[in-house]
């Protein structure tokens, strides 16, 4: 909420961004803030890249389930698109932002990940001709899982403000990283096989050093573990943190500096030390959840929620591992 | 599980229960219903349409024990759970004598495609009817645990289960290697480590098959093809040939189906868990114990 007021607060002072989303403005809704909250406020990250900060949290009514990151790289000839948003509409305003920066074309979209909050925007790009890329394994975890997905967010934040929002596949995917063409800019996009996700991947701009984590990693909030196969994606972060990073943006939370590669891989280790401790103790799973708290994560956003289904999710795997004596992998069963 | 896994067939199961519409009629509307329709603050005890149904067919016009007057406590957790292994805990604080004794457990969750998810039948030799599954929850659903007491009553436990929202369907899972192989283990348990206990007394354990127990909703990520059903249908746990429990199951059981249960081990003897799946095929475990 806090983070939104602040977008409120500066998108008043950005009336330029307003007038193209006011056309699509719902008139069903009488949701407080529906009007002014498509306005995207970017932060500069400085040498070109940009930050659209999602608001954090569950996705609800109130934040129009935009919880998550967006960003941007401004190349010589045209634009780099890291996540969509959660809705047409979502995709539409961070299109608006960018225009709000630049008038350089949008010449690619990249997902980083697949979750809803970095998805469902495809349909703003797509209308406009934009193309979206994603990994292989991305497209097809999205086309087995994303209609359940965008079925709740419907329900959860009304049709209003999911109209026009659609499943979708990408126009290319991918099965290695690569440099990416088309802005005259060199960003490269990482990809270190089945980490936080299947085909999941970080954005590396290497003339800012701006590094765009996707579901790598998360800053001042829990990174969810469900998808992730631990050791793959711990090993990831020691990867990326032997870039030259300057910057860190997360898939949630403010821009930070490259501190925060080792602090996801900190809570993840935190979080497999407590697991593996629950389990010496023989706790039944009722129980995990409760007994799962890390003090140091506390203040963190979705502590109080992806950090408890985090520790039942490895639980259940490292236990499976334990009774069957494979070997402890944290791998997803 | 995915949470899309059962979309399928809760369609199917949707129109099947459209002709029951009429019964929430006479049901208090939820307090408070998120927009869009999600409800929210749905009371534990509430019913559902769901549940009238099914009340109607398993159990008739008996009467069902409810609230303070249950002697069956059901501790589910209230939120962000993992929906594809949420763990149920049914406490009963009936000890298992001839006078009287838990007969039948029957565990429900109402909104899933197929609702009843086990039905455990208790020997004298559980010493208390005490179990802890896991269990797959599509969507926000009560879930339920009746028993049937030997004098023929029924009494009732429920818990509104909030699995996380949103797009939480996992991918999918590794292929459970050696299908069948089934693991029984003392633990420990509230009243201490099980290895210490006097003979006589109660002790805790728990059993687990290696079995994916697919429920046939879920797609195949690669090839986008539903996976076929395949479960555990029978489980059988009996102390030196007595039994401890008899459960009937269902892939609303989650993967790698697991109960931690009570036993009361007289003298030392032979823990031997029997399992039998939807293919027919059979897989026994065993424990010394003693």
């Amino acid at each position: 909420m806090l983070a939104r007021r602040r977008l409120l607060i500066a998108a008043a002072g950005l009336g330029a961004a307003a007038p193209a989303l006011a056309a699509e403005a719902p008139t069903a809704s009488a949701r407080a803030g529906d009007a002014a909250l498509p306005a995207l406020v970017p932060t500069p990250l400085g040498g070109g890249a940009y930050l659209l900060q999602g608001s954090g949290g569950e996705p609800d009514a109130d934040n129009l389930g935009r919880i998550g990151n967006a960003g941007f790289i401004v190349g010589d000839s045209g634009v780099l698109v890291i996540d969509v948003g959660t809705s047409a509409r979502h995709g539409e305003a961070i299109l608006a932002s960018i225009a709000s920066v630049t008038n350089k074309p949008v010449r690619l979209a990249l997902i980083t990940h697949v979750r809803q909050e970095f998805v469902f925007g495809a349909a703003a790009f797509r209308r406009r001709g934009i193309p979206i890329r994603m990994h292989r394994r991305a497209a097809q975890l999205m086309a087995a899982r994303c209609e359940g997905c965008l079925k709740t967010l419907r329900k959860l934040l009304g049709e209003p403000e999911m109209e026009g929002t659609a499943m979708f596949e990408p126009d290319a995917v991918f099965d290695d990283g690569f440099v990416v063409s088309g802005i005259d800019r060199r960003v490269r996009v990482l990809h270190f096989g089945h980490s936080s996700g299947p085909g999941d991947i970080a954005v590396f701009d290497e003339p800012s050093g701006v590094l765009f984590g996707g579901g790598l990693m998360d800053v001042d909030r829990i990174p969810d573990v469900q998808d992730g196969q631990l050791p793959a994606w711990r090993e990831a972060l020691r990867a990326l943190g032997r870039e030259p990073v300057r910057r860190v943006v997360g898939g949630h939370g403010p821009a930070a500096t490259a501190v925060a590669i080792a602090a996801t891989d900190r809570y993840l280790d935190r979080l497999e030390t407590r697991v593996r401790a629950l389990l010496a103790a023989d706790t039944p799973l009722s129980d995990v959840a409760d007994r799962s708290d890390l003090p140091e994560y506390a203040s963190f956003d979705a502590y109080d929620t992806i950090h408890r289904r985090n520790a039942s999710v490895l639980f259940v795997r490292l236990e499976y591992d334990v009774l069957f004596g494979q070997p402890a992998s944290g791998v997803p069963r | 599980m995915s949470l899309d896994l059962f979309h399928a067939g809760r369609r199917r199961w949707m129109l099947r229960s459209a002709s029951l519409a009429g019964a929430s009629l006479l049901l208090p509307r939820p307090a408070a219903a998120a927009i869009g329709g999600l409800p929210s603050n749905v009371a534990h005890d509430a019913s559902s349409p769901e549940w009238e149904a099914l009340r109607a067919r398993l159990f008739g016009t008996r009467p069902i024990a409810a609230g303070s007057n249950s002697r069956l406590q059901l501790v589910v957790p209230l939120r962000a759970a993992f929906g594809a292994s949420v763990p149920v805990k049914v406490i009963s604080r009936i000890a298992q004598t001839r006078a009287l004794q838990v007969k039948r457990l029957t565990l429900l969750v109402d909104k899933n495609p197929s609702p009843v998810a086990a039905t455990i039948a208790f020997g004298l030799d559980a010493g208390q009817a005490d179990l802890e599954t896991r269990i797959r929850v599509d969507e926000y659903s009560h879930v339920r645990a009746i028993a049937e007491l030997s004098n023929g009553e029924l009494h009732m436990d429920s818990r509104y289960a909030k699995v996380s929202g949103g797009c939480s369907a996992p991918s999918n899972r590794q292929p459970v290697e050696g299908i069948g192989r089934t693991v029984l283990r003392l633990v420990q348990d509230d009243a201490g480590p099980a290895a210490s206990s006097p003979p006589g007394s109660l002790m805790a354990a728990d059993v687990t098959v290696a079995h994916p127990n697919d429920t046939g909703f879920e797609l195949n990520q690669r090839t986008l093809l539903f996976i076929p059903p395949y479960f555990v249908r029978s489980l059988k746990l009996s102390y030196s040939g007595r039994p401890v429990f008899d459960a009937e199951l269902d892939f609303s059981i989650s993967e790698n189906p697991s109960f931690r249960f009570h036993f009361l081990p007289e003298q030392r003897g032979e823990l031997r868990a029997e399992v039998l799946d939807s293919k027919d095929l059979r897989y026994v475990g065993t424990l010394a114990v003693g």
